[in-house]
């Protein structure tokens, strides 16, 4: 009769196993924190902050969380008006992100060509609202700093429509050039999470906005 | 055609960007920024490293960098001259970038500057000829101004002011007639050049209208005209301008 005697584990090897799990615990946490890459970004609540004028105010929310946005009706009426009546019918819910340049700049807006539901890579950019274009306002000094906010154009001026930007960096060429629109009071390290592609044009997949809303 | 939308979407997402705020804005790259605060809210640029540019895939236009030591010289006779002209004005003309560089050419052919009224920008060659230099700094604006007014410079109506034997070339390249020296006679023309077009020509008057200190009219009844052409063109265009003389 053979009998198996009880090994018993020695030393050195519950030392490796305790490492291995100790492994194992550290890299799923690192899977979930690299995927989850807003959890390190503070989301604000409009409803938490008081603002002067109400009516100048937008909620811009992404996959991170609210981005608010002050506009500048007394800079640029028209350009505004043209934003908040897109905004008030909610035109821009689910428009792309279709040009992100890192640390640079993000734009929006295109919604012919840019919708989640008709997202057309070799067209988003070129498209329009339906409202036609609207003259550039570019004569009041106004320094696009980082968070600022503006109407995009083609390359000739007067042709600003529903598409918007937002600079991630100061931008002084910009200054009369752009239409501001308004400024980012709160959440633009939010902005820094949109999906880019390094070195390319499109963002293959982009992320969307999920909603634009007035705080009137 | 299948085929088609797969490699148009293939090339657009290969096309490396240049996340480069001046090239996107004027399409020229390699530049950087030389001084952008001005008065008249001009925007000197340079360039860093040489470009070429062009329409099509042969880039015909070429300019080169240069050392830190010329161009802080040039830029301050450059901008010298260009502070004559009014925020208001240059908005007017459309002009808002000045591109500095040197050994600027077209076709091979050295030129002192290419104005682009699209873009509002006027690529200088700072290393062009050293003795007019100032004077080809307002000649290149004038082109500008005359591609933002077309009709007011009418080149029909300019003709006429010349004897009725007188013919332009075909283009400004078209000859060797190149001389900028200013004639002592001038017998409707104030240089060789002016007698390449009738652009040219118009630029010439309007480069020694804002350059020379001394009275350049010298009783020439065909430069007397078009001197009151260049002027009144101007005046339409903004009637506070001024020139350095007969003003």
């Amino acid at each position: 009769m053979i009998s198996i005697n009880k090994i018993k584990i020695t030393k050195s090897e519950k030392i490796t196993l305790v490492f291995i799990i100790l492994l194992g615990v550290f890299t799923l946490g690192s899977l979930l924190i690299i995927k989850n890459k807003c959890l390190f970004i503070k989301n604000y609540d409009p409803d938490d902050i008081q603002f002067e004028k109400r009516e100048n105010i937008a909620v811009l929310n992404v996959k991170c969380g609210n981005v608010i946005i002050e506009l500048y009706p007394d800079i640029s009426p028209n350009a505004v008006e043209r934003f908040k009546t897109l905004t008030r019918s909610s035109a821009y819910d689910d428009a792309a992100f279709h040009r992100v340049i890192e640390n640079k700049l993000i734009q929006t807006g295109d919604l012919e060509f840019g919708k989640r539901e008709n997202l057309n890579y070799g067209k988003v950019g070129t498209g329009k609202s339906g409202l036609g274009l609207i003259k550039s306002e570019i004569d009041t000094d106004f320094k696009f700093k980082r968070g600022s906010v503006g109407l995009a154009r083609t390359f000739q001026m007067d042709t600003e429509d529903s598409q918007f930007f937002i600079i991630l960096q100061d931008e002084p060429l910009f200054e009369g050039e752009y239409t501001p629109i308004g400024k980012v009071l709160y959440g633009i390290e939010v902005l820094e999470k949109i999906k880019f592609m390094p070195k390319f044009h499109i963002v293959p997949r982009p992320d969307f906005i999920n909603s634009l809303k007035l705080l009137e | 055609m299948i085929l088609f939308r797969p490699i148009l979407l293939f090339l657009i997402l290969i096309t490396p960007l240049k996340a480069n705020t001046i090239y996107n804005l004027i399409k020229i790259p390699n530049l950087e920024i030389y001084e952008i605060n001005n008065e008249n809210k001009l925007r000197y640029l340079y360039a860093a490293k040489p470009f070429k540019l062009g329409v099509s895939i042969k880039k015909n236009i070429h300019c080169f960098d240069s050392d830190k030591k010329t161009l802080d010289k040039k830029y301050k006779i450059i901008n010298k001259n260009l502070n004559r002209y009014s925020s208001e004005f240059l908005k007017k003309i459309g002009l808002r970038y000045i591109v500095l560089c040197e050994d600027l050419s077209i076709e091979n052919i050295n030129t002192a500057g290419i104005p682009n009224n699209i873009t509002r920008t006027l690529i200088l060659d700072i290393k062009f000829n050293e003795v007019y230099f100032e004077r080809a700094i307002h000649h290149e604006v004038f082109h500008i101004i005359k591609d933002s007014y077309k009709k007011l410079f009418n080149e029909v109506n300019w003709e006429s002011l010349n004897k009725k034997n007188f013919k332009y070339s075909e283009c400004s390249t078209c000859n060797n007639k190149w001389n900028l020296d200013t004639y002592t006679k001038t017998k409707g023309f104030f240089t060789e050049y002016s007698k390449s077009t009738a652009s040219e020509d118009m630029a010439e008057v309007f480069s020694h209208l804002m350059f020379y200190q001394h009275k350049i009219y010298n009783g020439d009844p065909i430069i007397k005209k078009k001197i009151r052409f260049i002027k009144k063109s101007i005046s339409k265009i903004d009637s506070s301008f001024k020139f350095l003389n007969y003003d």
